[in-house]
C-alpha cells in the first residue's frame, strides 16, 4: 500500500536570493509532482522537519518545483543555510488550490503581500498560460520596502504579455530608491480598473493583511462569493487527519487552503 | 443466537490467543475499576469481567499508536510501508457498545475520504473483536444521551452478553460466523430463560442510564444550542479550572489529532507519528508565534465544538459516544454534561 507519510527524495538544484528573507528554492523530485496553482507541498528538510509551502512555479512544469520561502523559523532557516546539491523530500500536493474554473470569462483581481506573492506567482503563470481567457487580470503586489517585493525581474515581462494585463506595486512606507506608489496594498484598491460585479479577487499574504484587504474589498463592492484568501494554518498531515488545520468545520490541507471568504465569514477568530 | 459456558468460553479465547494477541478487561481488586490487559498466557489473569461497564482506558491506541513510526528516509523503497503480515492482530475481547461507536467514527476520518492513513487501516482490518453488553454503567456514562444504547450493536464480529454461568452469543460479521461454526462443539442451544435474562438485565442498564442523567440535555439537540453560544461568558467561567493537561483529549477514543516529527535513525531519519492534543497552547502555533486560538477558553470550546458541531457537518455525526471517560479523567473535574446543561439553559433564554 502506498505510504501517504514517505517523503520523494528530492534534489535542490538552484536557490535564488529574491530578497534579505526570502529565497527561490529550484526542486528538482525523483518522479514528476502534478499540481495545481494554489495546491501546497510539505517539504522536508531531512532531520529538521516538514513544513507547508505552496509552489510559486508554473503549474504546467512537472518535473521540476520552485518553492519561495521566508526564513523564519526552525526549518526555514535549516533551508536558508542549504547549497544546490541538498537532499529534501517532498509529499503532496494537498489542498484544492484556486478556483480556476470559475475565473473564466472574468476580471481577475490579484492581491499579494509580503512572501505571499510565492503562490500568487503560480497562479498567475496558470492564468498567463491563455491571458485571453480572461477578461482582465489585475495584479496588486505590496510590500514593506523595495528589497522585499520578490520576483522584481519578472514585472515587466508579466505586464506585457497581453494589453488585458496590469500589474502594480506599492511599498508599506517611502524609500529612498523609490518613486512608485507608497501605502500599504489596500491603498491599491482604492480605484480598481477591474468591473466589481463581474470579477473574483484572490488574496495571499500574511493574516493581518488578509484581514484588511478583505474589508476594502467588501467596502469597494465585492461579496464574499467573489473572494478567495489563502489561509495559513499550522499543518502535518495535509490529508484531514491530523485536525490541526481546523477553521470552522472545515480542514485547511482538504477544503483549502484557498478559501472562499463565504464559508468561512462567520467563524470566529478567522484572522487568527 | 448460541449459549456457551464461562469454560467453554475461555477454552476458545484460548484458541483464538493462537491467531493473535489477546487483550481482556481485568477488573482491579481494590478499585472496582476495569483496565484491558494483555493476555500472556492462561488461564485468564484473575479479575477477568466482561460484565461490568468500559475500562478506563479507550481502545483507540489499538488502531493509533501513541507513537509509532510510519516512514524511514532517505531510501531507495519508494513505498515505505511496512509488510502488512508484520502488523500483529488483535484479539479483542469485551469491548462495549461505547468503544465500538468510537471506533466506527474514528474509521469515518482515518478511512474514508480521499485518503486512507495505511497504517490505521491495516490495524483495523487485522482486529477481531468480541463485543459485550454492560451489566452496569458507571457514574460518568451517558452514551444513552448520544443516542446509543448500553450494549452492542454494530461494528463486532461477535458479541457476548453474561447470563448465569456463560454467555448468550451472536455473530456480527462472517469471521464471526466463521468462529461459530468452526466451534461448533463449544457452544449450544440457548436455554429456556436466557434470552428473558438478557433482556432484562439490559432494561436494567437502560433505566439506570437514564436516571443517571435526567438532568442532562441529549447531545442531538447540543449543536444548535452550541451556536447560539459561541461568545458567552461561559467559556471563560468553564474554562477556569482547566489545567490544560490534554488528559481528555488522550483518554477519548473519539479524538484522532496526531503530530508527525523527524528523528535522526542511524544514517537515516524516522518520520514519528504521536498522539496529540488541541488543549495545549502550541498546538495550532504558527509563524510569529500566531495561534488561532490563543486563549485557553478558545481551546476548551474548540474541543465541544470539534465534537458537537463542526463533525456533525463534515461527517454528519457527533464525535463522541458518552462514555463518559473524560469526565473521570479530568483534573479539575469538568463534567461535559453539566457544561452542557449550561449552554441550554443559556441558549433557551
Ligand atoms: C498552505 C500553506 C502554504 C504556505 N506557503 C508558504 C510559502 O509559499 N512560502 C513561505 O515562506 N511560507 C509559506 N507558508 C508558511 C510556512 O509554512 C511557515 O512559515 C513555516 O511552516 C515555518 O516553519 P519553520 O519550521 O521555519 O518555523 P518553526 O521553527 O516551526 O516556527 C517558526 C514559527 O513558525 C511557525 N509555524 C509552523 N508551521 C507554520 C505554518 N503552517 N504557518 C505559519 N507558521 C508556522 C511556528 O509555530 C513558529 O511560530 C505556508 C503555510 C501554509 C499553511
Ligand atoms: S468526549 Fe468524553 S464522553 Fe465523549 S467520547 Fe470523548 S471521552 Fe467519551
Ligand atoms: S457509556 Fe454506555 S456503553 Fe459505554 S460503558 Fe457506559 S453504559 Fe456501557
Ligand atoms: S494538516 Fe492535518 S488535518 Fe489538515
Amino acid at each position: 500500500m502506498e505510504n501517504p507519510y514517505y517523503p520523494i527524495d528530492t534534489v535542490l538544484e538552484d536557490v535564488i536570493t529574491e530578497t534579505p528573507t526570502i529565497r527561490t528554492f529550484c526542486l528538482k523530485p525523483a518522479r514528476p509532482v502534478k499540481f495545481k496553482a494554489g495546491q501546497f507541498m510539505q517539504l522536508t528538510v531531512p532531520g529538521v522537519g516538514e513544513a507547508p509551502f505552496t509552489p510559486s512555479s508554473d503549474p504546467n512544469i512537472e518535473d521540476r518545483m520552485e518553492i519561495t520561502i521566508l526564513r523564519t523559523g526552525k526549518v526555514t532557516e535549516a533551508l536558508h543555510e542549504l547549497k544546490p546539491g541538498a537532499r529534501l523530500g517532498l509529499r503532496g500536493p494537498f489542498g484544492k488550490g484556486y478556483p480556476l474554473e470559475k475565473l473564466g470569462g472574468k476580471d481577475v483581481l490579484v492581491v499579494g503581500g509580503g512572501v505571499g506573492l510565492a503562490p500568487m506567482r503560480s497562479l498567475l503563470y496558470a492564468l498567463f498560460n491563455d491571458p485571453s481567457k480572461y477578461n482582465r487580470i489585475d495584479i496588486k503586489f505590496g510590500a514593506r520596502e523595495p528589497a522585499e517585493l520578490s520576483f522584481r525581474r519578472q514585472y515587466k515581462e508579466w505586464s506585457s504579455l497581453a494589453s488585458n494585463i496590469s500589474l502594480k506595486t506599492t511599498i508599506d512606507i517611502p524609500h529612498p530608491d523609490w518613486d512608485g506608489h507608497v501605502g500599504l496594498v489596500t491603498t491599491l484598491l482604492d480605484d480598481l480598473e477591474v468591473k466589481i460585479a463581474d470579477s473574483f479577487a484572490l488574496s495571499c499574504g500574511p493574516e493581518i493583511m488578509l484581514k484588511f484587504v478583505t474589508l476594502k474589498l467588501l467596502e469597494v463592492g465585492y461579496t464574499p462569493p467573489q473572494i478567495y484568501l489563502s489561509m495559513n494554518r499550522k499543518m502535518s498531515c495535509g490529508m484531514g487527519k491530523c485536525g490541526r488545520c481546523n477553521v470552522g468545520h472545515y480542514y485547511l490541507c482538504v477544503d483549502g487552503p484557498d478559501m472562499c471568504y463565504e464559508k468561512i465569514k462567520n467563524v470566529p477568530n478567522v484572522f487568527g | 443466537m448460541r449459549f456457551i459456558d464461562s469454560t467453554d468460553f475461555e477454552r476458545l479465547l484460548k484458541k483464538l490467543s493462537a491467531e493473535g494477541e489477546l487483550v481482556v478487561p481485568v477488573r482491579e481488586e481494590d478499585t472496582g475499576k476495569i483496565h484491558i490487559q494483555r493476555v500472556e498466557a492462561f488461564p485468564l489473569p484473575a479479575g477477568t469481567a466482561f460484565d461490568g461497564f468500559r475500562s478506563v482506558e479507550s481502545l483507540k491506541g489499538f488502531a493509533q499508536h501513541l507513537r509509532s513510526v510510519v516512514a524511514r528516509y532517505p531510501s531507495e523503497d519508494m513505498d515505505q510501508m511496512e509488510a502488512e503480515e508484520s502488523f500483529p492482530v488483535f484479539v479483542i475481547v469485551g469491548a462495549r457498545g461505547c468503544d465500538l461507536k468510537a471506533m466506527e467514527l474514528v474509521d469515518s476520518v482515518q478511512v474514508e475520504g480521499d485518503y486512507t492513513d495505511p497504517f490505521y487501516k491495516i490495524r483495523r482490518d487485522r482486529m477481531l473483536v468480541i463485543a459485550s453488553d454492560c451489566t452496569e454503567c458507571g457514574e460518568s456514562c451517558f452514551c444513552t444521551l448520544t443516542g446509543s444504547n448500553p450494549w452492542p450493536e454494530k461494528g463486532y464480529d461477535l458479541t457476548i452478553s453474561k447470563v448465569g454461568s456463560g454467555y448468550l452469543v451472536e455473530e456480527g460479521s462472517e469471521r464471526g460466523a466463521a468462529i461459530l461454526s468452526e466451534n461448533s462443539e463449544l457452544f449450544s442451544e440457548p436455554r429456556e430463560g436466557q434470552e428473558k435474562a438478557r433482556v432484562e438485565n439490559r432494561e436494567k442498564v437502560l433505566a439506570q442510564l437514564k436516571s443517571n442523567n435526567k438532568d442532562y440535555p441529549a447531545s442531538a439537540e447540543m449543536t444548535e444550542k452550541l451556536r447560539g453560544v459561541l461568545n458567552d461568558e461561559l467559556w471563560n467561567e468553564e474554562s477556569a479550572r482547566c489545567v490544560e493537561c490534554g488528559a481528555c483529549t488522550n483518554i477519548c477514543p473519539t479524538c484522532y489529532c496526531f503530530l508527525l516529527f523527524d528523528q535522526q535513525d542511524g544514517e537515516q531519519f524516522k518520520r514519528v507519528m504521536s498522539w496529540d492534543s488541541c488543549q495545549v497552547t502550541g498546538y495550532a502555533r504558527m509563524a510569529g508565534m500566531g495561534t488561532p486560538r490563543p486563549r485557553l477558553s478558545d481551546r476548551v470550546k474548540h474541543r465541544l465544538y470539534h465534537k458537537y458541531d463542526y463533525l456533525v457537518l463534515s461527517h454528519n455525526a457527533v464525535f463522541c459516544t458518552g462514555c463518559g471517560r473524560c469526565i473521570d479523567a479530568c483534573s479539575a473535574s469538568i463534567d461535559m454534561r453539566d457544561v452542557f446543561r449550561k449552554v441550554k439553559t443559556k441558549a433557551t433564554r
